[in-house]
């Protein structure tokens, strides 16, 4: 196989993820009822309750003007992840660009929160530091630890889905070479299933530290960066 | 050929000794997180998930190491080829 994937196809995947959650929120959300009544209310009520009791752990009293991005986030990423393991389709998160668009994205998102919540000077004020000669030393450091808030968060994500996911094709060619290589024309075991199953389970932890980590770069950047709320 | 040696020694060395600190950290903070939950089960939830997402950081450092090893494994040259120059020369 000599061809390379066309750089649309991380493009195309995403927009899959987006069309089917869209249909399904579009789906779940018509005619509702004050007490769920249907087992899809019920179920999508209980997400969005995990969901902002998770997110009012971290952020404090007044989350829920941002349950609704960092909720958001998590589904999004945790759809894209588990879109992995699939036959057939990849990951969107296992390419750099999807995800520096994601932790660009909550980069500008927890600037803008805490410029609306705090007042741009005072937001700006914190870069220089506690005692105020020492703003020449302090202000370089916290430039340089800001930006490397999405920069960390992108390779964080893509780093752990495209190694999974170079794990899984390696066991999955391994196991292919190793019958090829003893003659055996038609049996291969699928000896990448238990790392199927890891895989799940890093997808889930993965877009939970994702939102997690969105949350607490907005709680600080809420309360003014003096204390830090709950986690 | 120096360079290929010393290229080839990181590339093999680079990804264990980030895994061997990682083991030592995720340890620490696994038994840490043990033993809260032995002194105050009540707590077992949100301490779990406390331990889940400090697993999840630490393990990161690795994968950039191993995003490291991905990109200087490209760099290295195919065994054949340095065998035959070796053998031809």
């Amino acid at each position: 196989m000599e061809e390379e994937a066309s750089p649309w196809l991380l493009f195309g995947m995403s927009g899959l993820v987006i069309i089917f959650l869209a249909a399904f929120a579009v789906f779940a959300t018509r005619r509702l009822t004050k007490l769920p009544t249907t087992k899809l209310q019920g179920f999508v009520e209980l997400i969005v309750s995990a969901l902002n009791g998770f997110i009012g752990s971290i952020i404090g009293p007044g989350a829920e003007k941002y349950t609704s991005f960092v909720g958001t986030i998590f589904i999004y990423v945790l759809t894209m992840n588990l879109l992995g393991l699939v036959p057939g389709l990849k990951a969107p998160t296992s390419g750099l660009s999807i995800t520096i668009a994601l932790a660009l994205i909550v980069f500008v998102m927890y600037n803008y929160y805490g410029i609306r919540e705090v007042g741009a000077l005072k937001y700006l004020k914190h870069l220089l530091g506690e005692p105020l000669w020492l703003a020449p030393l302090m202000l370089p450091v916290h430039i340089i630890g800001e930006l490397a808030r999405p920069l960390s968060l992108s390779i964080r994500l893509f780093g752990n889905i495209f190694g999974e996911e170079t794990i899984l094709v390696i066991l999955a060619a391994m196991s292919f070479a190793i019958v090829r290589y003893h003659g055996i024309p038609v049996i291969t075991v699928p000896v990448q299933f238990p790392m199927m199953l890891f895989a799940i389970f890093t997808s889930f932890v993965q877009a939970l530290v994702f939102a997690t980590l969105s949350a607490i770069y907005i709680a600080m950047a809420v309360s003014g960066h003096e204390e830090l709320e709950g986690a | 050929m120096l360079y290929l040696m010393a290229l080839a020694l990181v590339v093999g060395l680079g990804v264990p000794i980030a895994v061997l600190s990682a083991a030592m950290a995720q340890s620490k903070a696994a038994s840490s997180a043990l033993e809260g939950i032995a002194r105050q089960p009540e707590a077992a939830g949100r301490i779990q998930t406390a331990m889940i997402i400090a697993l999840a950081f630490i393990e990161s450092l690795v994968i950039y190491a191993l995003l490291m090893f991905f990109l200087l494994m490209g760099k290295l040259p195919e065994t054949a080829e340095v065998l035959s120059k070796i053998t031809g020369q």
